[in-house]
């Protein structure tokens, strides 16, 4: 860019005085000419050293420039002086929270506003740096005095709703940020804040709306990348959130909570090691960040590191931040899945008593106690489900589940079905699901996998014989059948494993493509699901999957690995449904969260499981039924063992002192011994049942 | 081959004007639309060089979509959607000239509001140029459009070079040169970002042409010098700013103008920088005298252009200027225009008196010059005037 050689003459003049020089610097400067800002404020400080005005005006253009250490080294020369107004003090208070040093900021924005009580950016600033410090009390009077100076200044509103919705006050949150929009619609904060509110209210599509419109406002501004991948991850699609949060890494690569975030998306799917290489990013990135730890924690427990996870958790909840509550109940969780009950009961009972509002914690809780009449958590979570739109909605969800879960136990069907029904509803709002297209999707899975096609691909894929699949309905059993094998000495039990989902991903249009598959793909297919247990079977000969959902791959699984067992778990068809019914998932099962629907997928499994039955082979193919192994344990175990060709091993009856960590839905049953209670639990509360009955075509009595 | 020694060859490719190979290299890669992102930047170039401007949208709209936080993507986009006439979301991602690697350091750090369209009576806009001259003769038409809108006091601000013609031709705004301090002004915009505050488009095109005036005194001078010249006189420049990015594209030299020498016209060089020095050995039979040594500034040159019938140019500043005083305009263009010439079309709703000739294949110039000697040849025998 060309300049004027007679300009930096012209403003040199050795004449000029130095208020004459001052507003030149500014004028030039507010014009964009920062050289000769610049130089004028140099001369300036040559006369007068520790000139005020020209200081401040130095270390704006350093803050303009992104050299905020700079910016405020300058600052706290302009502040120093005896006449510095109180704007000055006002914008070093800023510059400081932007540095992350709160109470030097917290100081400076106090000294401002004591001397001028009318400058609304010094309330404002100090308002923002005192919502960080978690007094949001003060930092909400601070931002609606702000507004009775500036009744129409969108910033503060948008600062006013963060304060609130740290303070628990979404109605009011959503009403500030509302008005921030209204007053600025292309203002790209407020936009993301609505974003992740509308996405724990449920609103998905509008919250991703919402997140969509600040990155397009704004392309570089993280925290909508943040909350639109948390959009994603709330409903479960994980590949998107996780394309958000790379879309995020590829401008910033440090970027702490962004790298935390990616790393628990690639532990949901399934890959460990991915997301631990991220998770230690984070932290080189951010050893401080409570989040980052936080996540670290959840890796390491996905990967049975159970001792470091709970370091991690410990770490996370100690550092200042947001995320103690969420390390707290990770904790309790990971000592519940060790089978420490008491233990984590009484981390619970902890975090219950720190955070009395949080409904993530007596959700998770609830599977751990037997509630009865009179328990006061009950007491607990109907007021905080009473509390309106203070509770978000999917608070309001993990409530009614845990309120079914207590009313089971007592005994109040009725209740506990009017809790549990309104939660499920709560749920499938927030899911796409076809139970037409899923009906369509199994009965094509038979078709292709006809026993005609299985015996022209006899042969092929890997033919290891370590992998030992269970499979069936979840709830049907498989963890107990799981943790029956895993105590023999020569079984790896590795819980419910992604690979055969990751395998049909590669696939594409499953089972469509599949007559497409050359013998070649088959075997690549084969031999990298036993790369990948081979990694995790703990030096064991034998391996077991317990993914249910992979009863719809038995065909395939037959054609890549026809070493393998497949053990089908069977339960009485009402009591599955019942179990799902009951629960809400951590992983996806879409179907289950209306009964119809959940009836009519458990006809589709009937149906497709029969077909198995048909065309699979009985050297490779058992079943085992659910109620059977709890009348007589030893007998189906025996079963089992010689199915697989392994002989008998007494520890197998002792399943429920396994040390291994167990992570599915079953948790809580399987360390207490056998659990004959479940048998025919569903007849005592038929009268709730209707349309499940229906669908299965079961009468009540 | 790995993903980086296949990265490797198709830049390879490409560097060495080989972009059909690198398309073909990275097809594989791609099929089924989906394949790592540097592949798809890449696949975009190669496509870009060879024309195929509705795939390279389509892959830089992706992209964009994808990492929109990806600023160089969205400025690639931006021309792309520019030259196909897209201009709402072309104006828009324009914005992001300034957040390229190579220009974040020149953005000018405005410490006012930037203007979005709105009307501010009693405020004050300061407009102000960018960069290139070019650009300055081809936008500041939008000055007057922008007060009328914004009912602002207006302020423009441009560079010395074209200060003496925006002042007599835009009288009634006060204009300041680049570099000195503005008066005081509320909301600013630069020149090239009007179109996205005014919503430009096509059809506001080209409004009140000419909207260069030049100088009556420097008229003067130049009808003494070029008086009693054979006619038509068609002035020439066939090199743009070696500087420019796209230089090697756009410039050529004299000699490959030789087909143009027996066509019945008298040329005049009005070219500047190195590439002058070539009309010192013109091309055979080639009637032909250089004013580039006597011109002194653009108004000298905006008075050449009103006083002789025709400008032969590459795509460079000499073009905007002409186009701006309605003077008649020839532009050769490389295969792969910049954006602001659109494409398949020889017109340009930018002025009304230009016509553009495309190379028809890459580096053609040898069919663009004879397309031309065949037109220069029915241009000798219209009737025409001048000032």
């Amino acid at each position: 860019m060309s300049r004027s050689p007679n300009i930096a003459n012209e403003s040199a003049n050795p004449n000029m005085s130095i208020p004459e020089a001052l507003a030149k610097a500014n004028a030039h400067w507010n014009a964009g000419q920062a050289d000769i800002a610049e130089m004028l404020c140099q001369r300036i400080l040559a006369a007068w050293p520790g000139h005020p005005d020209a200081l401040h005006l130095l270390g704006l253009m350093a803050h303009a420039y992104g050299n905020l250490d700079v910016a405020i080294n300058y600052l706290r020369q302009a502040c120093a002086a005896p006449r510095a107004p109180a704007v000055y003090s006002a914008n070093l208070a800023e510059m400081c929270r932007q540095r992350g040093l709160l109470a030097e900021g917290e100081t400076h924005a106090r000294r401002a506003v004591q001397m001028d009580t009318t400058h609304p950016g010094a309330w404002n600033n100090l308002g923002i740096i005192l919502q960080e410090m978690g007094q949001f009390e003060e930092s909400k009077r601070c931002l609606e005095r702000v507004l009775t100076l500036q009744p129409h200044n969108a910033e503060a509103y948008n600062n006013l709703g963060n304060t609130c919705k740290r303070m628990g006050e979404l109605t009011a949150a959503q009403r500030h940020w509302n008005r921030a929009l209204s007053l600025r619609p292309n203002y790209a904060e407020p936009h993301s804040n609505l974003a992740n509110l509308l996405s724990a209210q449920g609103e998905y599509d509008s919250a991703a709306k919402h997140a969509k419109r600040a990155i397009e406002l704004n392309p570089r501004f993280a925290d909508a990348y943040i909350n639109l991948a948390g959009v994603e991850t709330a409903r479960n699609r994980h590949g998107e959130a996780l394309r958000w949060i790379d879309s995020l890494l590829s401008f910033a690569p440090q970027h702490a909570v962004a790298l935390a975030s990616r790393a628990l998306t690639l532990k949901k799917l399934d890959q460990l090691e991915d997301a631990l290489a991220a998770v230690d990013r984070a932290l080189v990135a951010s050893p401080e960040n409570a989040e980052a730890h936080n996540a670290h924690g959840q890796i390491l427990q996905a990967l049975g590191r159970t001792d470091e996870a709970l370091a991690a958790y410990d770490r996370a909840a100690t550092l200042p931040g947001t995320a103690t509550e969420q390390a707290l109940i990770n904790r309790a969780i990971l000592l519940m899945e060790q089978g420490q009950s008491e233990s984590a009961k009484a981390e619970f009972d902890k975090v219950i008593q720190l955070y009395p509002g949080s409904a993530m914690a007596l959700f998770n809780s609830a599977d751990l106690r037997k509630f009865s009449e009179g328990d006061p958590l009950i007491e607990t979570m109907h007021r905080l489900l009473n509390a309106g739109a203070e509770t978000s909605a999917n608070d309001k969800m993990l409530l009614h589940y845990a309120l079914g879960k207590a009313y089971l136990d007592i005994g109040n069907s009725e209740t506990a079905f009017h809790h549990l029904n309104t939660g499920s509803h709560m749920k499938r709002q927030t899911i796409d699901y076809s139970a037409a297209a899923t009906s369509d999707w199994m009965e094509s899975i038979a078709k292709v996998f006809s026993a005609k096609f299985i015996k022209e691909h006899a042969g092929q894929g890997n033919d290891s014989p370590m992998p030992i699949f269970v499979l069936g309905m979840p709830r049907s059993g498989t963890t107990l059948t799981e943790q029956v094998l895993a105590s023999h000495p020569s079984i790896h039990g590795a819980g419910e494993l992604g690979l055969m989902q990751a395998i049909i991903n590669k696939i594409g249009d499953f089972p469509g493509n599949v007559p497409n598959l050359s013998a070649e793909t088959l075997k690549q297919f084969g031999d990298s699901y036993i790369a990948d247990i081979t990694k995790i079977a703990h030096g064991k000969p034998y391996v077991v999957d317990k993914m249910p959902i992979n009863f719809a791959f038995a065909g395939l699984i037959r054609l890549i690995l026809p070493g393998a067992h497949i053990i089908h778990s069977r339960r009485d068809p009402v009591d599955t449904c019942l179990s799902c019914y009951s629960k809400l998932f951590t992983a996806e099962q879409s179907f289950s969260y209306d009964m119809t629907e959940l009836g009519q997928f458990h006809r589709d499994y009937q149906n497709l499981t029969a077909h198995w039955r048909k065309v699979l082979p009985a050297k490779f193919f058992l079943e085992v039924d659910y109620e059977a192994m709890v009348e007589d344990l030893e007998t189906q175990a025996k079963r089992m063992l010689k199915f697989l060709g392994l002989p008998w091993d007494p520890n197998c009856l002792n399943f429920h002192e396994t040390k291994r960590t167990v992570r599915t839905a079953s948790v809580n049953q399987v360390r207490k011994p056998v659990y004959k209670t479940s048998s025919g639990r569903w007849r005592k509360h038929a009268a709730q049942l209707g349309p499940l009955l229906q669908a299965l075509d079961i009468a009540a009595e | 081959m790995n993903l980086e020694a296949l990265q490797v060859e198709v830049h390879r490719l490409i560097q060495t004007d080989q972009p059909e190979a690198a398309e073909a290299l990275l097809r594989p890669h791609l099929a089924g639309g989906v394949g790592p992102i540097p592949l798809w930047r890449q696949m975009a170039v190669a496509l870009r060089r060879q024309g195929k401007m509705g795939e390279v949208r389509h892959i830089q709209m992706m992209l964009v979509e994808h990492n929109p936080g990806d600023l160089t993507a969205r400025f690639d986009l931006s021309e792309t959607l520019l030259m196909l006439g897209e201009y709402e979301r072309g104006w828009r991602e324009y914005q992001y000239r300034y957040s390229l690697a190579h220009t974040v350091a020149i953005e000018r750090k405005v410490q006012r509001p930037r203007w979005g369209g709105e009307a501010m009576p009693g405020k004050t806009l300061l407009i102000h140029d960018e960069q290139g001259f070019g650009d300055t003769f081809q936008f500041i038409r939008l000055t007057r459009e922008a007060a009328r809108r914004s009912k602002a006091r207006v302020i423009l601000e441009v560079n010395h070079e074209t200060l003496a013609l925006a002042r007599r031709s835009l009288p009634e705004f006060e204009i300041t040169a680049r570099g000195t301090l503005p008066p005081a002004f509320d909301v600013h915009c630069e020149m090239m970002s009007l179109p996205m505050a005014l919503d430009l488009k096509l059809t506001d095109l080209p409004g009140p042409i000419p909207y260069l005036l030049p100088d009556p005194a420097r008229l003067e001078h130049w009808r003494r010098r070029l008086a009693g010249l054979p006619r038509p006189l068609v002035t020439l420049a066939w090199a743009g700013r070696p500087v420019h990015p796209n230089d090697a594209n756009r410039s050529m030299t004299l000699d490959m103008l030789a087909p143009l020498a027996h066509t019945g016209a008298h040329f005049l060089p009005i070219q500047k920088g190195p590439a002058a020095a070539q009309a010192n050995n013109p091309p055979a039979g080639m009637s032909l005298m250089s004013l580039s040594n006597e011109i002194r500034d653009f108004d000298d040159t905006a008075a050449i252009f009103c006083l002789t019938d025709l400008l032969i140019s590459v795509d460079s500043s000499p073009v905007h200027l002409a186009g701006a005083l309605g003077r008649p305009t020839w532009v050769m263009l490389p295969f792969v225009p910049d954006w602001r010439w659109l494409i398949n079309r020889s017109d340009t709703p930018w002025y009304n008196h230009h016509t553009l000739f495309r190379q028809p294949r890459r580096g053609d110039w040898p069919s663009v010059i004879n397309n031309m000697a065949q037109a220069l040849r029915d241009f000798v025998q219209q009737p025409r005037q001048t000032y």
